[in-house]
């Protein structure tokens, strides 16, 4: 369902509108486009760049954007999420929550419409996960961004606005 | 890479290309070390090549000896003509012919001798040993002297101030010969010496018949009009057709010959290093977007298009190629110094280093178009991985990208890659039929690993562990007999070829030849001395065998009323038989070793006709027919004759041959000498010095050491040529060892789950064994296959020979290169015997 939200799958049937526009219907590259300005990603195993350092890996986001010149920015996010002695690590260096927090930074920096996270605290242990997603919440809220999230965890599902709960493939 | 960047994107390119290739070069080293190896080979052939041709070009004038040389043949210059020459400037006037040089007590030895003025050498000097020994010989006032290259002070073991005899006549040794300003290639390879002119006439020397050659060179007084005095001698010698010209030029055209042929060799076996260095780059980067499969989905989802990872990566390897590319270079440009050690002293070629901004392209662009042709299906194969991977956390591995957009792409890469060769040599039928030769056997060892894939797969599975696990490598998506078989196999099949033919040649000088040749060659003997060496020969020897054959010397002129220059290019394999003076002989029957192969022989006693006789090969060459009309210039008459047969001429026993022969009847009538063999049970050296003693003016080859010579000669070329060849082994080593590696987190892990399973390090050692024993056996029955045949239509076709297998060669090259590479194998794999089992179960 998030691949298909994030455009990095197209539907077998069905369509996917965003803001009255149908999604499906877009190129490749008009997609690549649409993902860059609307969408952030967090992924369950981090998925950081081995060879980038934590602010390398976050001003990705915005280069990707071609948004040049921001290193401020990015290093103000970092700050904020607990990570400005750890912004010149290589992700190697880093726990898994400071890896989660710089994946999180990543998503955020290019101020998206949507954030998608998947299970965003699977690889955590419960005390990283409750700050993550306390970190993830207020963070959304504070920058008026909607968070589409997957979770097996009904408490923090509790915390969302809309819970869609799906078993074997089928809306409950 | 399909679409345009700006200027922003561009620069982010190069960030982001710099910052990973600072933070991967590591896992480049194969794409580096294979690309430096060929690029250095490459720019050592064009570097050294360059030098050597314009070390040649800028000694013209001491190469000739002269700013104009004039060649008279066996007749010198009428004096009126000499003083028209003189009037031009300075004129050298040197005789050369062969003769014997000897001493007592040792083999009389076939020299080629000099006889010089007093203004030799026009240009350059001679350099000799004790310096200025070439004084001693314009002397008048001491005893006769001699100079002597150091072959012959070995071959007769004489020092400076002793004597050698020349035709009966004692010449005391002036000193050695180091080098001479024009090149003389008896100078360096075999044996030469200088007397005065002076000496030549006050001992009446001039009985060297048809083989002396005259020669005059110019000094012009006034450089600045040199083109109209050029005008001017070619006007002085129209008078004789037979009397030829020579520019400053025109000196080294053998030699640049040579160059060109061998450094055609090299950048042969350089782009070859080159194409198979393309597979480990093409394997390496593949393994590299496979290995960071997770950095390039991640940059996807965020949003790059795959053409920005792929013109990145690829500019990591730009950035490679250019740090590889300079670096040979700078060494190319330099190692014109470390060849001077190697080329003969006696060549006086000094080549310097020289570097030219061209010369640099030249070899860039060949690794640009090398580097794209392999690196376009591994860089493709980026669009293959998807950000949508990153949410089901698994990853395939990509292969590459062969659509088909590529393989039109990269086919004309490779007509371009061949063209951009083919445009640079004069040999370019043979690069064309090189390159596709090597493609062709590319595509052939690719089938071959193919198909044992498939026959492994069809084979009867024995219950062996480590059969099994052999097999199921075999047989695995990553396995590594196609880049194995193709790598090592194209290298195994040119090493392979060149010994073969390199052997079969050395067989033929040192076995075939020596039992058919003659002991001696006797060249330029007069007709009123032939009875009495033949009597007294056989007085020495009765048992000797003794073959004599009339000679004169004729030149063609023209082919059915065309001029000879307009049938016969430069380039022609038998324009030797057409240029300049030939000798020819006549007889009434025809030669039982010259079979006719087309045409009739003639009616014996016909005077007034002109009847030849051609060997049939040069015929074919020289596009002649029978009933030719040709017209031949002897003895300073153009006759018209009649080609009336062709016959075919074997030349490998040395024994007399000619390419030209004609009637006896008419030939009756010209003035000529005798040429002969001998064949005796008695040593030649002892005969040899008999005769020289007894008939001071009769020369004679002894075949034993031109054959030594060239076999020396020939021994040194190939010892070179298969050492270059090595290098696309070594090249080929390089990739299958990189191959091994990127396999080794895949093969432990599969050795890991072996371990689990109880497998013990003998069984996965059996197993690599087998596996290898497996894909080797069966690329060495193709290599094998390839070079039997491709030496075989060299041995047989091109140099005529008669082909013979060396088993015990094949054995050794295919054994030693297998040790070789199996060992390599076993080091790249050495980590991967022995896995620790907790990353498994930690699921690391």
């Amino acid at each position: 369902m998030l691949m298909l939200m994030a455009g990095l799958e197209k539907p077998t049937s069905g369509q996917i509108t965003y803001q009255d526009r149908d999604i499906t219907s877009y190129s490749e590259d008009k997609l690549t486009d649409f993902r860059k300005k609307n969408i952030g990603i967090v992924f369950q195993s981090f998925y950081l760049i081995p060879n980038l350092t934590a602010l390398e890996n976050v001003l990705l986001s915005l280069e990707a954007n071609q948004q040049y010149g921001l290193e401020k920015d990015a290093e103000n996010l970092l700050t904020e999420f607990g990570l400005s002695h750890r912004m010149h690590h290589l992700p190697s260096e880093l726990s898994g929550g400071e890896q989660q927090r710089v994946a999180i930074a990543r998503a955020l920096i290019n101020k998206p419409k949507i954030i998608l996270a998947d299970e965003p605290t699977g690889n955590l242990d419960s005390a990283n996960s409750e700050s993550m997603i306390d970190l993830l919440f207020d963070y959304t809220k504070k920058s008026n961004t909607s968070l589409v999230m997957v979770t097996h965890d009904s408490s923090i599902a509790k915390r969302c606005d809309r819970i869609i709960e799906i078993r074997d493939g089928q809306i409950v | 890479m399909g679409r345009l960047f700006n200027i922003k994107q561009l620069k982010l390119i190069n960030k982001y290309a710099l910052r990973d290739f600072s933070r991967s070069y590591k896992k480049l080293w194969v794409v580096t070390s294979t690309l430096f190896v060929s690029l250095l080979l490459l720019s050592l052939t064009f570097s050294i090549k360059e030098a050597l041709n314009s070390e040649i070009e800028n000694n013209s004038k001491e190469l000739l000896g002269g700013d104009i040389q004039v060649d008279s043949d066996i007749d010198p210059l009428p004096s009126a003509v000499l003083q028209k020459l003189n009037n031009l400037g300075k004129v050298s006037s040197t005789i050369e012919f062969a003769t014997m040089l000897s001493k007592k007590g040792e083999s009389p030895v076939f020299t080629e001798l000099r006889a010089v003025d007093n203004n030799y050498p026009l240009y350059g000097e001679i350099e000799t040993l004790p310096q200025g020994a070439s004084q001693k010989i314009f002397s008048s006032s001491q005893k006769p002297a001699v100079l002597i290259n150091e072959s012959i002070q070995k071959l007769l073991k004489v020092g400076v101030g002793e004597d050698v005899v020349i035709m009966g006549q004692k010449f005391e040794v002036a000193g050695l010969v180091s080098s001479v300003p024009d090149l003389a290639e008896s100078a360096v390879f075999g044996e030469f010496a200088i007397i005065s002119m002076d000496s030549y006439e006050k001992f009446g020397l001039s009985s060297g018949g048809s083989f002396l050659d005259h020669k005059y060179r110019i000094k012009f007084s006034n450089l600045d009009k040199i083109q109209e005095q050029e005008s001017i001698v070619n006007s002085i010698i129209a008078y004789d057709d037979r009397i030829k010209t020579r520019l400053p030029g025109q000196s080294g055209r053998s030699l640049n010959r040579v160059i060109d042929n061998f450094s055609n060799f090299l950048n042969l076996v350089s782009v070859s290093a080159m194409v198979i260095a393309g597979i480990g780059i093409s394997n390496t980067l593949l393994s590299f977007i496979n290995q960071s499969n997770t950095s390039i989905a991640v940059k996807k989802s965020i949003g790059f298009p795959s053409s920005f990872i792929q013109t990145m990566y690829f500019y990591e390897i730009i950035l490679i190629l250019i740090m590889t590319s300079v670096i040979a270079y700078l060494i190319g440009v330099f190692s014109p110094l470390m060849a001077n050690e190697f080329l003969p002293a006696a060549l006086g070629i000094n080549l310097q280093p020289s570097f030219s901004l061209l010369g640099f392209l030249n070899i860039f662009f060949i690794g640009l178009l090398v580097v794209l042709i392999f690196s376009i299906p591994s860089l493709y194969s980026i669009s293959e991985i998807k950000a949508a991977s990153l949410f089901r956390n698994t990853f395939n591995p990509v292969s590459l990208n062969f659509s088909f957009k590529n393989i039109a792409l990269l086919t004309i890469l490779v007509l371009f890659l061949t063209a951009y060769f083919v445009l640079q040599t004069n040999q370019k039928l043979y690069t064309v039929l090189y390159f596709v030769s090597f493609f062709g056997t590319m595509l052939i060892f690719y089938g071959v690993s193919r198909l044992l894939m498939a026959l492994i797969k069809r084979s009867y599975k024995f219950s062996n562990n480590s059969y099994r696990i052999a097999y199921r490598n075999i047989v695995a998506k990553k396995s590594l007999a196609p880049i194995m078989t193709i790598s090592l196999g194209i290298g195994l099949t040119l090493l392979l070829t060149l010994s073969f033919v390199a052997n079969n040649l050395k067989k033929e000088i040192s076995d075939s030849i020596p039992s058919l040749a003659p002991d001696l060659f006797f060249v330029s003997i007069d007709k009123d001395v032939k009875a009495d060496l033949e009597s007294y020969i056989k007085k020495i020897d009765p048992g000797a065998d003794i073959e004599f054959s009339p000679m004169a010397s004729a030149s063609f002129i023209s082919i059915n009323g065309t001029p000879i220059e307009e049938v016969v290019s430069q380039n022609n394999r038998s324009a030797w038989v057409v240029r300049g003076d030939r000798r020819i002989s006549w007889s009434e029957k025809p030669k039982p070793d010259n079979p006719i192969i087309e045409g009739k022989w003639w009616e014996p006693g016909i005077e007034d006709e002109l009847y030849i006789s051609m060997d049939s090969r040069a015929a074919y060459d020289l596009g002649m027919k029978i009933n030719d009309k040709i017209i031949l210039n002897i003895l300073g008459r153009d006759v018209t004759g009649t080609i009336m047969n062709f016959r075919e001429v074997d030349y490998r026993d040395i024994s007399i041959n000619f390419a030209v022969i004609i009637n006896k009847a008419f030939a009756n009538k010209l003035p000529y000498e005798y040429v002969g063999t001998l064949k005796s049970e008695l040593p030649s050296s002892e005969i040899l010095a008999m005769v020289v003693e007894k008939f001071p003016n009769v020369s004679a080859i002894k075949i034993d050491r031109i054959l030594k010579q060239v076999s020396e000669v020939l021994n040194k070329v190939f010892i070179a040529v298969t050492a270059i060849s090595l290098i696309v082994i070594i090249v080929g080593l390089i990739v299958i060892v990189s191959a091994v590696l990127v396999q080794t987190t895949f093969r432990r892990y599969n050795n890991l789950i072996y371990k689990i399973l109880g497998v013990d390090f003998p069984t996965i050692l059996k197993a690599m064994t087998m596996e290898f024993a497996l894909i080797y056996g069966t690329l060495i029955l193709f290599a094998l296959s390839v070079a039997t045949m491709s030496s075989f239509l060299v041995v047989e076709n091109a140099l005529q020979l008669t082909w013979h297998f060396d088993f015990g060669l094949a054995l050794w090259i295919l054994v030693s290169t297998a040790v070789v590479s199996f060992i390599l194998i076993l080091l790249a794999n050495r980590s991967i015997f022995s896995p620790k089992v907790y990353p498994l179960i930690r699921n690391e």
